[in-house]
């Protein structure tokens, strides 16, 4: 028992690191380098945040903070800033993951839209004060629409793909506490 | 247990706070470091990445079997020009060699190049810049032209040991002086995200038509002269602004040009350049023009 608990957990790691090194693979591809095109949603983000809001335990923020940074590295990115604010809202979600269980899918995508708003605007005004060049605000509104529509997508292919659902009630832990 | 892990979240978030600040006052060194990063995660990626571009690049292609007639039409429409071109090159290129003959021109030995592919993207849609399978390792410096055959793409920045970013002239940072002919006006060609960079600084507006040539004007001793950037358009604003001669769509293989003349910037401190590494003295004495010309070539 919990021998298969802990290495469903690290199965989830490990899924964590293998999709989002998959998502950097396929936005490095020299495609089509026309500028002017819209900016995809954030995969990485998305899948982080809905899995914390039902498995807190398969997003270890380290982890976490890892990836990230290395986009933050290979997509020419101010380094370390959007993997600072991102680690913020996964903690800030992380804290609600016990009370967001008993809520209602709505208010739950409705609670990602408004966390990682608030991040993408952080980003900007924390550029703002640095003196960074920053690119037209459209594109972040476009980033922030383009992942607030997928979040049902990657909750329902996490579901159904992952198997990584909210613990029923009467669910318990590793050491038989419930959760 | 848990203020410990508050207290140890803190501090990773403090710690990548604290790198942000260091690329904010050290971009150098940061952009060293993240060259470095890249250098060592993409080019061992580059098994997957090149045939997956091709696979990719050859579905596009099927795709474009549908409209393989009007393909055909507009091709030979194409070559019927290119034909009278080809007549009027060939008569220019007899009467040029005529006169370089005359003249016992000699052409720059430096302007040589080095091929490389394109490896990867920025995976982003605010910068603009491809990574190059050429590095260091090549001789490549920071500063060099990279044009794809015909018109130029960007300028080398940020070296690796076996990569190389091209800022593409998309980018938004990117600035560069460009003559406009056939009227000579001098402009900057400033980035702005778009696929057409904006014209800005025209002396005057008005001599400038849409269709003019824009070649790089060699100023700032950035660029080598004289290198085809692209043609002048006016965009849906309104403003005058360049369609790029490189084909941006496929950008496979990009030449990079080397160029020892570039002032180079080694550290912070020197980053305002001697003006004598760039344009040596007029007429300086035979040993003291063979020093300087070795020491440009560092």
């Amino acid at each position: 028992m919990i021998k298969t608990a802990s290495r469903r957990r690290l199965i989830a790691w490990l899924i964590l690191t293998g999709v989002s090194l998959v998502v950097y693979f396929v936005r490095l591809l020299p495609l089509d380098l026309s500028a002017g095109r819209w900016p995809g949603p954030d995969w990485v983000v998305v899948l982080g945040f809905s899995w914390v809001l039902r498995r807190p335990e398969y997003v270890p923020v380290g982890l976490f903070a890892a990836l990230i940074f290395l986009g933050d590295m290979l997509f020419m990115r101010p380094p370390g800033l959007w993997a600072a604010i991102t680690v913020m809202g996964l903690e800030f979600l992380r804290r609600r993951a016990q009370f967001s269980r008993e809520l209602p899918f709505l208010i739950e995508w409705g609670m990602f839209a408004g966390v990682y708003g608030s991040m993408v605007l952080t980003n900007r005004l924390i550029q703002g004060v640095f003196l960074v060049d920053q690119p037209g605000i459209g594109l972040d509104a476009l980033l922030w629409l383009g992942s607030v529509a997928i979040y049902p997508l990657v909750v329902l292919a996490s579901a159904y793909v992952f198997g990584v659902r909210k613990a029923a009630p009467g669910a318990v832990d590793d050491l038989g506490h419930p959760i | 247990m848990r203020p410990i892990r508050t207290i140890l979240v803190g501090i990773l978030v403090v710690a990548l706070l604290v790198f942000f600040l260091l690329w904010r006052i050290d971009s150098p060194r940061a952009e060293r470091m993240r060259a470095a990063l890249v250098d060592r995660v993409v080019p061992s990626f580059s098994w997957a990445l090149v045939p997956v571009t091709k696979l990719a690049d050859m579905a596009g292609s099927f795709q474009s079997y549908a409209k393989i007639y009007e393909q055909n039409q507009k091709l030979r429409r194409d070559l019927r020009q290119m034909k009278a071109w080809k007549e009027a090159a060939l008569q220019l290129e007899q009467e040029n060699a005529k006169l370089l003959d005359l003249n016992r021109v000699r052409l720059d030995p430096k302007l040589t190049y080095i091929t490389g592919v394109v490896l990867a993207d920025s995976g982003s849609p605010f910068r603009q810049s491809v990574l190059l399978n050429v590095g260091a390792r090549d001789g490549i410096l920071e500063g060099w032209a990279a044009t794809d055959g015909l018109g130029l793409v960007g300028r080398i920045s940020g070296v690796g040991q076996n990569s190389s970013r091209v800022i593409l002239l998309t980018d938004s940072n990117s600035r560069v002086p460009v003559t406009i002919q056939p009227s000579g006006q001098r402009a900057i060609l400033s980035g702005d995200n778009s696929a057409k960079p904006l014209l800005e600084f025209i002396e005057s507006p008005d001599l400038v038509r849409a269709g003019d040539r824009l070649v790089s004007s060699g100023d700032g001793g950035v660029f080598p002269p004289g290198l085809l950037v692209g043609q002048v358009v006016i965009g849906p604003d309104g403003r005058q602004r360049a369609r790029l001669a490189a084909d941006y769509e496929r950008l496979e293989f990009l030449r990079v040009l080397r160029n020892h003349t570039i002032g180079r910037v080694t550290d912070t401190g020197s980053l305002l350049i001697a003006p004598h590494a760039s344009q040596p003295s007029p007429a300086p004495a035979p040993e003291t023009a063979a020093a300087a010309n070795e020491g440009g070539g560092e």
